[in-house]
């Protein structure tokens, strides 16, 4: 069946569930939100309307209103962090409003948060067919984090090799080129529009409110490079009124625990400070972050810089329509340091490397890294069973390597652009579809295509991609089935044009032993500009483009259950197992009888293990645990040998103990030995162990002011995840935050 | 979860996190499967050479080669580096299990290497031998089966320096 003719097809299929919506009669309901044993509003709740996609948030005082609502008897959801959710019923009459007050009764677990990203619109997280895992605004509160990756490192299952971040092993390392997990801000993608990686440093952490990261194959809704897994980070909402947070860090690196390794007279220092300025009204809303950072770094030649802004701004024209305009922009200059110096290549002491020194030959090198982007979006909601959604982005990256010999460079853009409906059935059935259009071009020296490496070559490369996506959840019994499909088409340097199809099927089950979930789905990766056209000298040796890649695909599988274990205890645990075809990888390979390097399809690959996570308060005061495990057999089937950074065992162990304003916290975080690197020549004898890691943090809160105390490696453990590439010894940080 | 399990598991934590992680190391890395060795610079880089030297590579090639287009079935891929700023330098080549028969310094002028431009870029600067070697152009035989092979030593003379033809000859004027 020809591409097209299956999307009608399908279009068709997902059409099914919208028998018998049509347009009915709308009142108002409207009501405060309070907290059931002190009396108190509660801010931010969420109150969704059941079966459609009608929601809000309440203000500041608790008050909340919902328009549009259809005339007869509904159902509201009331749910926040910390809270039991509460569902009501009442009638609405047809051009009336309607009050209702609701309270919600404190849980020590929260069990039912709202997401966005499994499904492209909001859902309850247990009805959600993939895995996801959740890093709330406390959690990244409470662990006195500064950055977006070490806030997303925190979540289960997932790795971060040297900035490269896996999910349940997805990526691997590859030097940052080729994400195998998609970056979205507020649903848009965001990753490098030339090299296929992430910049974690696009948005300051201050503007995150949350992060959702979303397990296995996601293809079917986002398209490429979400092969391995969605990560999205969630920015505050605009309150309304004048508020302000100002947060300031300041902190140290430890000394090498060995006097052999010792490389500076002085004690590395970091600092950082962020101020975020809103003002909202019911109509109008805006919010500005400005902040800077510098670091010393923990090794040689690691000292980095950072300067960053971003901003949002909402405008509420009707009660069904927003229109949201965010953007930020980073400039990070920052030096370059690994691999560490190998024996012979500095003032080595003897020794087989030097951990915290770098070879003397790649002293003075250095990274200048601009990036930004700015996004607009229209929301409507015309009716209570159909509301649409329409956005432009244009991200821009731009980078300056400077080392001895030529400098390298690369501009990056990537414009994208998705409009998207959907669609709630009377009989509880949902259906989202959409288009999705991006184009992405890079003019650089070093992603040039050319078969000889000069830097003196200069040239543009383009990318652009049209999908069309459905999907379908219907209500059968207790079951809730779902089934939807993505096609998209690409075309490289406006040559032919090639399609994807990625379907997914999936079903929740909500049963006495938890809810059941399953899904299955197809994935794809298309190359980055970077594997195609990457033209330059890596480790003494041509590397040479390769612009016949193919683009990897996988099947993704799971199996997963989430259950409460009486009142205190909440598991969540998943089977999972993917089949991936022509990995790319960096290879050594022979051109004309001369060793080069390039990218080629090589491997074929099977990923399978057990993903869970276990939190429990197991006492009457105020002591919160969390085990989370990732249990991963990864292997290259074609050459029946452990696929290469993929390591075996990931287990983090958390307590946190509040106390009145006080808190302490730990996490224990256990990384097995990596067992297979790529390109191992240039690393003979890596030194590799395992990971074991101990990080200490307490806080105090006192109302709008906090300050905390973070002691990462309390241990001082020296290990490395990539080869030659130290991971940061302990480092002692106090940050103050004041929030007006 | 009883609360026992839990102590228990907190416990287990802080004791599994004091083991040690990366130590000075200052000879081969234990568990290395491979050749190891230290390299003697009989003269030091002449100046001359500074300027046009891209580096000084170890190899090991499993059957001398006996054609120049067996000239890059060498291992490791890619090869190890000599700093040419140290008067001695410990080495080490990650290799398989097997039977080298010619372990060699090369060094390499800057410049793109083929085939054809590899007789004007390479040059044999010293090679391991082995006192009751007997073969042809006397080179040591080193067997690595599964554990390091330790003290392959060998002289680099950048004064005596081997063009690629002289072992494929004859030699282009």
């Amino acid at each position: 069946m020809p591409p097209l003719k299956r999307l009608v097809v399908l279009a068709s299929l997902l059409a099914a569930p919208l028998a018998g919506a049509g347009a009915q009669s709308s009142g108002v309901v409207y009501g405060t939100v309070r907290d059931s044993t002190t009396g108190r509003p509660v801010p931010q709740a969420q109150i969704i309307l059941v079966g459609t996609n009608l929601e809000t948030l309440a203000d500041t005082s608790g008050r909340y209103r919902l328009a549009g609502v259809p005339a007869g008897q509904v159902r509201v959801l009331a749910r926040h962090i910390g809270y039991r959710a509460s569902l009501r019923t009442l009638d609405v009459a047809a051009g009336e409003s309607a009050n209702l007050d609701l309270s919600l009764r404190p849980s020590p677990l929260d069990v039912e948060p709202v997401i966005v990203t499994a499904a492209k619109r909001s859902q309850l997280l247990d009805q959600a067919v993939t895995s996801v895992a959740l890093v709330s605004d406390s959690d990244i509160a409470r662990r006195a984090v500064s950055t977006v990756d070490e806030a997303v490192n925190k979540a289960p299952g997932v790795l971060f090799l040297n900035g490269q971040v896996n999910i349940r092993g997805s990526s691997g390392f590859v030097e940052g080129l080729g994400s195998r997990v998609l970056l979205l801000v507020d649903g848009v993608p965001a990753n490098e529009g030339d090299r296929g990686g992430i910049d974690w440093d696009i948005v300051p952490l201050e503007q995150v409110d949350r992060v959702e990261v979303v397990k296995g194959a996601g293809s079917s809704l986002y398209g490429s490079a979400a092969l391995g897994g969605v990560v999205n980070l969630i920015t505050h909402d605009i309150p309304i009124g004048f508020h302000g947070r100002v947060r300031a860090t300041a902190g140290g690196y430890a000394n090498p625990p060995e006097q052999l390794w010792s490389f500076r007279d002085y004690t590395g220092g970091l600092g950082g400070l962020d101020v975020t300025g809103s003002y909202g009204t019911e109509a109008l809303r805006g919010s500005v972050t400005l902040g800077g950072r510098h670091s010393d770094g923990y090794r040689e030649q690691d000292k980095s810089d950072q300067w960053e802004t971003a901003g949002k701004a909402e405008w509420h024209p009707a009660p069904d329509t927003r229109v949201t305009a965010s953007g930020s922009w980073t400039s990070h200059q920052y030096e370059v340091g690994p691999p560490w110096c190998e024996r012979g290549h500095c003032d080595d002491h003897g020794l087989a490397f030097q951990p915290f020194l770098i070879d003397t030959a790649n002293h003075g090198a250095f990274t200048r890294s601009d990036k930004g982007y700015v996004a607009a979006t229209l929301e409507r909601t015309p009716s209570a069973r159909f509301s649409w959604h329409a956005r432009g982005s244009w991200l821009r990256t731009h980078f300056t390597d400077l080392h001895p010999g030529p400098d390298d460079f690369g501009v990056a853009n990537r414009f994208g652009a998705e409009l998207r409906g959907e669609v709630h059935a009377p009989g509880g059935g949902v259906v989202t579809v959409g288009a999705e259009g991006s184009y992405s071009d890079v003019t650089s020296n070093i992603f040039t295509g050319d078969t000889t490496a000069t830097s003196d070559t200069i040239r543009s490369h383009d990318q652009s991609e049209f999908a069309a996506y459905g999907e379908g959840e219907h209500q059968a019994g207790p079951v809730r089935l779902t089934a939807g499909a993505r096609m998209d088409f690409i075309a490289l340097d406006g040559g032919s044009v090639s399609s994807v199809l990625s379907p997914r099927i999936g079903a929740v089950l909500p049963t006495r032993a938890g809810t059941w979930r399953a899904s299955l789905g197809g994935g794809f990766r298309a190359p980055s500009l970077a594997e195609l056209f990457v033209s330059t000298i890596a480790f003494g040796y041509r590397v040479i483009p390769n612009p016949d890649l193919q683009r990897e695909t996988a099947w993704s599988f799971e199996l997963g259950n989430s259950t409460a274990l009486g009142s205190r205890v909440h598991l969540d645990a998943a089977l999972f197992w993917t089949e991936a075809r022509r990995l790319i990888e960096p290879v050594f390979t022979l051109q004309a009888g001369n060793p080069v390097i390039q990218f080629q399809n090589v491997a074929r690959a099977r990923l399978r293990g057990l993903d869970m996570s276990l939190v429990a308060i197991p006492f009457p005061w105020n002591l919160t645990t969390s085990l989370s495990y990732t249990f991963l057999d990864a292997r290259d089937v074609a050459t029946d040998s452990v696929l290469a950074f993929r390591p075996k065992h990931l287990a983090t162990l958390s307590a946190d103990y509040g106390w009145h304003s006080l808190s302490v916290g730990a996490d224990f975080r256990v990384v097995s030995r990596i067992e297979q690197i790529e390109l191992a020549g240039p690393y003979a004898g890596d030194p590799r162990v395992a990971t074991k890691v101990v990080d200490l943090r307490a806080g105090w809160e006192r109302g709008p002011v906090s300050a905390r105390l973070l002691v990462n490696n309390v241990l001082n453990y020296i290990y490395s995840l990539t080869p030659g590439t130290l991971e940061p010894v302990r480092t002692v940080s106090v940050t103050f935050a004041w929030k007006y | 979860m009883p609360s026992r399990m839990w102590r228990l598991a907190l416990a287990t934590a802080a004791t599994a996190a004091c083991n040690e992680g990366l130590q000075p190391t200052p000879t081969c890395p234990s568990g290395f499967v491979g050749i190891c060795g230290l390299v003697t610079f009989q003269v030091p880089l002449p100046d001359s050479l500074r300027d046009s030297t891209d580096a000084v590579f170890i190899v090991a090639y499993k059957n001398f080669p006996t054609a120049p287009e067996s000239l890059f079935n060498f291992l490791p891929l890619p090869p190890p580096t000599v700093p040419t700023n140290n008067s001695t330098y410990p080495y080490s080549l990650q290799l398989p299990n097997g039977r080298y028969q010619w372990v060699l310094a090369v060094w390499k002028k800057k410049g793109t290497l083929t085939t054809q431009s590899a007789d004007s870029l390479l040059r044999e600067v010293g090679f391991y031998k082995d006192d009751g070697d007997t073969t042809t152009h006397g080179s040591g035989i080193v067997t690595v089966n599964g554990t390091a092979r330790d003290s392959i030593d060998f002289v680099i003379d950048f004064g005596n320096m081997h063009r690629i033809c002289t072992y494929f000859p004859p030699c282009p004027p």
